[in-house]
């Protein structure tokens, strides 16, 4: 197996336009959490329902979108599943294409909020989370956001980083505890960057509070609820809050590549993610809360998921352009007062 | 020795051309975005970035790390190569194998490994509080401190394998002499062996300065975004803020320090002994 | 007294210090628990039986082999002419020639990824995986080339050039009479060529696509969401793969001689 594939890598290699396969082949950039499940219940499905060939990309939003931007000429990826705000910094770099809803069989089942997530019909909505604390229920009991930052506490917290998706709402909310909700989060930044010694890590990357919650290294951190599956497993009792300031959160869209030559494929595929059907059994499998309104969920998955159209509306949410208007000062200030 | 040129280019072109066109002009090219804001060449990105504290912090840290690592892989090393040599034949053939061994090893694998190592709930910690020597565990990771450990692990070998081949090549009887003449460890170290074994200091500390300076998992997994150093915070200017005239800047330090030192480094390898 | 003690102490302590991380993976890779934990919870070896089941190592383990063989091979095919020329000739430029083939090792290996992304694979539209191989092949380029010169300066010219004098054409001298004898320094060049491209991150961060990606940084994406002691199971069973060749080539030529 392994000759045959390198026969064929080094054949395709050696072509310039690729290998010219025999059936069509769609490239999706999506976000890495569990591509296992996906592969099940989403893409091989697919792959037998086109009779095409899916090859998947994955990384954070922002690596991708990055990568997209310095492929613009030559686009590589025809469907993206990215961050409400990458999906606006593409749309303004020129890198997407509208999407024509009316193709999409399944939209009108979508809940209002994720139908045009950022007013400019550049993408869909297909599923949304919310934000809020993962902490050990048998060492602490988090009331507020700005809990995190108590001196017994504060030694043991892991926040995540400005350039992750969760830093800017995660810092929001920090402000809005202290008081200080101001656009430019400085209020919440410069509150952080006082506790840079004391706080554990800014996390880049979620999945390592899996292990260092494990590791008794932190007790609390913000996390986004599509990481919160791997908090369960551990033999260490961990709850999720439900501060009095609220939640935050986040809604995941799906782009289209501008200059893509299989745009009529990704169209497929994306209203395949959106049907009933897929939604409901990525939701069962506590993969990703569903957008799709007309999914019934039994009383487990619904627990353990950011679940129903008022849920949906009462996550406090940082509007797209709001973020990515202020995106390179949030950057400096982070620089400047929790830079080390 | 054979005289002509002309074979002599056609053999060596391939490989230069190759490593020029494919290496060179791309990152010569990327570098001089670090000098060309806007149309015109300046320098004004390099007095951007280090007008930056954090810029000018994660510069220092870099440097001094670098240096840090490599005087104590030094000292390490020269224990370490010293044993070696003068062990039978059998057994030092085996010691060798035995530290490289790590170097087979994917930077990822070794990485990982510290974590657990040096975590709250590690051996480490473990043996710390077992012992007695603090009663609460100590916070070991995305610590300076865990970075250093993981740069000198990862590059340790490196200096030891200099600096036995050094050590061979030794005239043999060097040290018994001195050793006959009344000079005790300390002086037979440094009026002996170190400068007989120059050359080997110099290969090993550039390959360990070098490898400190430009290593990415170690300082990006143990230090995180605490621990910032050059090459992780250019990863982050290009992949989080598409900024590449900053990435450019940094690289380009990066280059001018290892070169730097290779440089220093072979000055003093041929200077002569002041008696 | 002390002296006699503290050889062995230096080498032990230097021993736990170097292997013992190593150890530690493969203890932990045998863990029946669900994290990374030293010591293990318990012995199974079903995270080492997952490795094999996951897709995406197959394919990124494929693609890291097929650049490390054939990039070391081009490597060599360039660096050994190269490194023939810079030992047995007075060439013109040698300095200038010994340094930019040596350079990969002193640039960052970022920099390296992201100006070939930048200025080979987007502008020219060359495929990711063409770059990911030229890649491989500069960064093991100065190893090849340092490593035959140094077994080629330990060959006496002598023997060539009296096989030129019995008749033997230079061709003909070279790989009859030079070959062989650097046989075991192109074997190690060729190993270290090979350890140095697959373990190689960096470099891979950026020149990574959809389809295409090396067995390290694909590691390292899955550690980003599933941190399970599987990635010390695979961890474990590339280091035997890789002490497994240089244990062979130790066995078969003892080629230690020749680093």
């Amino acid at each position: 197996m392994n000759k045959a594939l390198i026969a064929s890598v080094a054949l395709a290699a050696l072509s310039p336009l690729g290998a010219a396969a025999a059936e069509r082949t769609l490239t999706i950039s999506v976000y890495a959490f569990a591509q296992d499940d996906f592969k099940t219940l989403v893409y091989d499905p697919f792959e037998a329902k086109c009779g095409c060939k899916l090859v998947v990309e994955t990384g954070n939003s922002v690596e991708r979108l990055a990568k997209m931007e310095a492929n613009k000429a030559n686009p590589v990826v025809d469907l993206a599943a990215v961050s409400m705000a990458d999906a606006l910094a593409a749309s303004r770099a020129g890198l997407i294409d509208k999407v024509d809803t009316a193709k999409l069989s399944n939209f009108g089942k979508l809940y209002d909020v994720a139908k045009d997530p950022n007013g400019d019909g550049m993408s869909v909505g297909y599923t949304f989370y919310a934000t809020s604390i993962a902490y050990r229920s048998d060492k602490m009991k988090i009331d507020s956001w700005a809990d995190l930052l108590k001196p017994e506490y504060v030694g043991h917290v892991a926040f995540p980083n400005v350039t992750t998706n969760q830093g800017p709402p995660a810092l929001y909310m920090l402000g809005l505890a202290l008081g200080k909700d101001t656009h430019d989060l400085s209020g919440a930044i410069e509150a952080l960057g006082e506790k840079k010694d004391d706080i554990v890590t800014f996390y880049e990357k979620s999945s390592q509070l899996v292990q260092l919650m494990q590791q008794e290294e932190i007790w609390a951190a913000p996390i986004g609820r599509f990481s919160w599956a791997g908090f369960t497993k551990l033999n260490v009792p961990v709850a999720w809050a439900t501060p009095k300031e609220g939640q935050t959160g986040g809604m995941n869209v799906m782009v289209l590549t501008k200059g893509s030559k299989n745009q009529d494929l990704a169209m497929q595929f994306m209203d395949f993610w959106l049907s009933t059907e897929i939604q409901t059994k990525l939701a069962e499998k506590l993969v990703d809360s569903p957008a799709n309104s007309e999914v019934k969920l039994s009383e487990a998955a619904a627990n353990n998921l950011t679940y129903g159209e008022a849920t949906a509306k009462s996550l406090k949410l940082i509007p797209s352009a709001v973020a990515l208007d202020n995106r390179a000062g949030w950057l400096k200030t982070w620089n400047e007062k929790v830079g080390q | 020795m054979f005289q002509n040129r002309a074979e002599a280019l056609a053999l060596a072109l391939p490989a230069a051309v190759f490593a020029t066109l494919v290496f060179l002009l791309p990152v010569a090219i990327l570098l001089s975005e670090g000098f060309h804001a806007g149309g015109a060449w300046t320098l004004q990105a390099y007095a951007d970035f280090f007008s930056e504290t954090l810029n000018r912090t994660v510069f220092l840290r870099t440097f001094r790390l670098g240096l840090e690592v490599t005087a104590v892989s030094a000292v390490i090393g020269y224990a370490a190569a010293f044993a070696i040599v003068n062990l039978p034949p059998n057994g030092k053939g085996r010691m060798i194998g035995l530290v490289t061994l790590p170097l087979m090893i994917s930077p990822v694998a070794r990485t990982y490994a510290w974590i657990v190592i040096l975590g709250r709930t590690g051996i480490v910690n473990q043996a710390i509080t077992g012992l007695g020597f603090s009663a609460e565990p100590l916070r070991l990771l995305f610590t300076e401190t865990a970075v250093f450990i993981g740069l000198l692990q990862l590059f340790l070998p490196l200096m030891i394998l200099s600096l036995i081949s050094a050590l061979e090549n030794m005239p043999k009887d060097a040290i018994p002499a001195a050793r006959v003449l009344g000079a005790n460890w300390f002086q037979v170290f440094w009026k002996v062996i170190l400068p007989l074994t120059r050359e080997g200091l110099v290969v090993g500390g550039t390959l360990v300065f070098t490898g400190s300076l430009t290593a990415y998992i170690t300082p990006a997994v143990l230090g995180g975004s605490k621990v910032l150093m050059l090459e992780t915070l250019m990863y982050q200017q290009v992949s989080v803020a598409s900024d590449f005239v900053s990435a450019s800047v940094i690289a380009f330090i990066l280059i001018i320090m290892s070169f730097a030192a290779n440089i220093l480094l072979k000055r003093l390898a041929t200077a002569r002994n002041r008696r | 007294m002390t002296a006699r003690l503290f050889s062995p102490v230096v080498l032990f302590l230097l021993l736990v210090f170097l292997i013992g991380p190593f150890l530690i993976i493969i203890a932990a890779s045998l863990s029946s628990g669900e994290t990374l934990a030293f010591p293990p919870q318990g012995l199974s070896l079903r995270w080492v039986m997952k490795v094999f089941t996951i897709e995406s190592f197959r394919d990124s383990f494929a693609m890291s082999m097929f650049l490390a063989i054939f990039g070391t091979l081009a490597a060599l095919v360039l660096g050994i002419p190269a490194a023939y020329a810079l030992s047995r000739y007075s060439l013109p430029a040698a300095e200038t020639v010994r340094t930019i083939v040596s350079l990969p090792i002193i640039v960052p290996g970022i920099i390296v990824g992201l100006a070939l992304l930048r200025y080979l694979v987007v502008p020219f539209g060359f495929n990711i995986t063409l770059a990911l191989f030229f890649a491989h092949t500069a960064l093991v380029l100065p190893y090849a080339v340092r490593v035959v010169s140094a077994s080629l300066d330990n060959l006496r010219s002598d023997i060539e050039e009296a096989a030129v004098l019995l008749g033997s054409s230079r061709l003909g001298a070279f790989f009859r009479v030079v070959m062989p004898n650097v046989r075991g320094g192109i074997l190690a060049a060729f190993i270290l060529g090979f350890v140095t491209s697959f373990n190689q991150v960096p470099v891979s961060l950026f020149l990574s696509g959809p389809g295409v990606r090396t067995l390290p940084i694909d590691m390292l994406g899955y550690m980003e969401t599933t941190y399970d002691p599987s990635i010390a199971a695979l961890s474990a069973l590339l280091a035997f793969l890789s002490i497994g060749i240089v244990f062979l080539a130790e066995r078969f030529l003892g080629f230690s001689r020749y680093v």
